[in-house]
């Protein structure tokens, strides 16, 4: 391989690994910003012009915090959990489709980690992995709280997980592929000239299904009880401190923007738009920015949805999640297969 | 860019995984450890499955490994419901303590 | 020595270390820990002899399910800590380890024969499509049917079967 093809290896591997934690800062600008609007007073505004620097202050701040380690903690595995937790949260983002191809020297480059043939299994794979950083925080803190908060968000995620991988199975079972980049390619072209074919209108309850569900697996309102501040001091990172809770909190924000990625791109056709062929590096350009406008649409749910809705209790939560959405995840899943055999009729 | 992996080294790392896996489920008296043994020796039995699957050039092995997988997992859950019961009324794991024919 | 290779070694290698953590350690927790480790190494092994299907499935049932099982169940009844070794019977290390090398001996005996004449199949696939997820659909679904709705089944009993061993004893 020439040393050009390893440079574009080597740049598509680690594109999204350095940016995505990059995106991380305005995004704790947004939140902070977006819940003081819902909650009608200023937010941060002295820091900088519109309290732009607050969340570099907050880095700052972060950095000098001390560190303090429970005496009884299983030392090892307490210092394992966050690092899995951020690696999980990175990882998922490879098969991720963030653009259309770029032409490199003669070489049709495609945005994205890599164009698994089991793309979509590959995210669930590394997300049922997610599940051992909140059971080894919760274990190895060696605190009551904590090994509450950790069962609880990890029960949470194993049975949204079963409701979410159903609903992505209507979109497989749409695509015939597992590949992301299929998945995209059979959302193109539009119904009646004038609607998209994206995989939200004929899946809408797999869509309702999958976008509740990703609430659940990112541990965000109404599904955070296993870090309410009220409940549980901070569940399964109550005894995490300085650059580990930091950590912890930068696996959450990876991960709500990783998971409206997932939706842009399952549910609403990627970097892609009726009608639209890009072409060259400009087109290239074009598909990232409709990609990242689509995924920072979901992102901006998450805040205003986090700051609307209260929390669900511990009992409520599991019962939505396994008797209300897993069997609409299913009936979607059957209203698919009907739709592709009418299809496939001729 | 890959390529193919000779089938000798791959049951060589399987029969590796499978002697732990024995020396496992023999020379440890906790329960948990026991049956973590003999998952590790059904993936020794996976592992060695794929591997003649892709010496082969078919798809067999990988068919086979599917349902070894779905059938581990049944066999989990209930061997850990056995488990949580036995460990209510012995408080123990060891196994040796559970010697009687009853408790 | 190509990549290839020298991922599957790296990854067996790893495979069979955590697997030995996993035999020696003491602590539960951390066995079940090295356990999910090597089951991970193991699914890039799958990866790279063609099956990457299995590799997910791997990756999401067993060490990313089952085994956050085990780990539940550890921790729910707190028989996480390290576990002393008390009567242990001399007799059963010295059966124990005779058994594991006799059959460790029988392997081996066996490998140094294998792999000369594997036969091929009766119509090779292509490697590259080998493991490729459709392909591994049609043939679930056509020849391999009854297998499936059977382990279905199976899954609904262990499903109720659990349910019910595990329930605790209500005196009413």
């Amino acid at each position: 391989m020439t040393l050009l093809a390893w440079a574009i290896v080597i740049l598509r591997v680690a594109l999204p690994v350095l940016i995505l934690p990059l995106f991380v800062v305005p995004l704790t600008w947004l939140e902070r910003r977006g819940a003081a609007l819902i909650q009608d007073r200023p937010g941060p505004n002295r820091v900088g012009p519109f309290g732009l620097i607050q969340p570099i202050a907050d880095m700052i701040k972060m950095f000098f915090k001390e560190a303090i380690t429970p005496t009884s903690a299983d030392r090892f595995l307490y210092l394992l959990a966050p690092a899995i937790a951020v690696f999980a949260a990175l990882s998922t983002f490879a098969v991720v489709p963030y653009g259309s191809t770029i032409k490199i020297s003669g070489l049709e480059v495609p945005m994205l980690g890599a164009d698994l043939s089991i793309g979509i299994l590959y995210i669930f794979a590394i997300t049922s992995l997610s599940v051992y950083a909140i059971v080894l925080a919760g274990w190895a803190s060696n605190s009551k709280f904590s090994l509450m908060g950790g069962i609880r968000s990890s029960a949470q995620i194993i049975s949204y997980e079963l409701a979410m991988t159903t609903a992505a199975a209507g979109v497989i079972l749409a695509s015939s592929s597992f590949r992301l980049s299929d998945v995209i390619a059979m959302q193109q072209g539009t119904w009646l000239g004038i609607i998209p074919r994206w995989n939200v209108i004929p899946q809408f309850f797999g869509f309702l299904v999958f976008f509740i569900s990703a609430f659940a697996e990112t541990n965000r309102l109404p599904f955070d009880l296993p870090e309410a501040e009220a409940e549980l001091v901070a569940g399964y990172h109550t005894e995490y401190s300085a650059m580990r809770f930091g950590a912890f909190q930068m696996a959450e924000y990876v991960n709500v923007m990783v998971v409206s990625a997932i939706m842009a791109t399952l549910y609403f056709g990627g970097w892609s738009l009726p009608g639209f062929h890009p072409r060259g590096v400009l087109g290239a350009l074009a598909s990232l920015l409709i990609f990242m406008a689509k995924s920072f649409f979901f992102v901006c749910v998450f805040i205003w949805v986090r700051w609307t809705l209260p929390r669900f209790r511990y009992d409520q939560l599991m019962k939505i999640g396994w008797k209300a959405l897993l069997p609409l995840a299913l009936a979607n899943l059957l209203w698919i297969a009907a739709l592709e055999m009418w299809r496939m009729r001729a | 860019m890959i390529g193919a992996i000779p089938l000798s080294d791959v049951l060589l790392v399987s029969g590796a995984l499978f002697s732990i896996g024995i020396a496992g489920a023999l020379l440890r008296r906790n329960a948990i450890q026991i049956f973590l043994s003999i998952e590790l020796m059904m993936n020794a039995a996976n592992l060695a499955l794929i591997g003649y699957g892709a010496a082969l050039g078919t798809r067999e092995g990988q068919i086979v490994v599917f349902f070894v997988i779905a059938i581990a997992a049944a066999e989990a859950a209930v061997g850990l419901a056995i488990f949580v019961a036995l460990f209510r009324h012995t408080e123990t794991i060891d196994v040796n303590e559970s010697n009687l024919l009853k408790w | 020595m190509t990549a290839g290779r020298l991922i599957f070694d790296l990854a067996a290698a790893a495979a069979i270390v955590f697997s030995g953590l996993m035999v020696v350690g003491r602590n539960p927790v951390r066995s079940v820990l090295s356990l999910v480790v090597a089951f991970f190494a193991l699914a890039v092994c799958f990866v790279l002899l063609l099956a990457p299907f299995i590799a997910a499935l791997q990756v999401i049932v067993y060490a990313g399910a089952i085994l956050v099982l085990f780990l539940f169940v550890l921790m729910l009844l707190n028989v996480g800590r390290e576990v002393p070794d008390k009567n242990v019977r001399p007799i059963q290390r010295v059966l124990g380890s005779a058994a594991v090398l006799v059959f460790a001996g029988l392997l081996l005996g066996m490998f140094r024969h294998s792999g000369s004449h594997v036969p091929a199949a009766a119509d090779p696939v292509d490697p590259a499509m080998l493991g490729d997820p459709a392909a591994l659909a049609r043939l679930l679904y056509s020849d391999y049917l009854l297998h499936f709705e059977a382990v279905s089944v199976l899954l609904l009993a262990a499903l109720v079967g659990a349910f019910v061993l595990a329930r605790r004893e209500h005196a009413s």
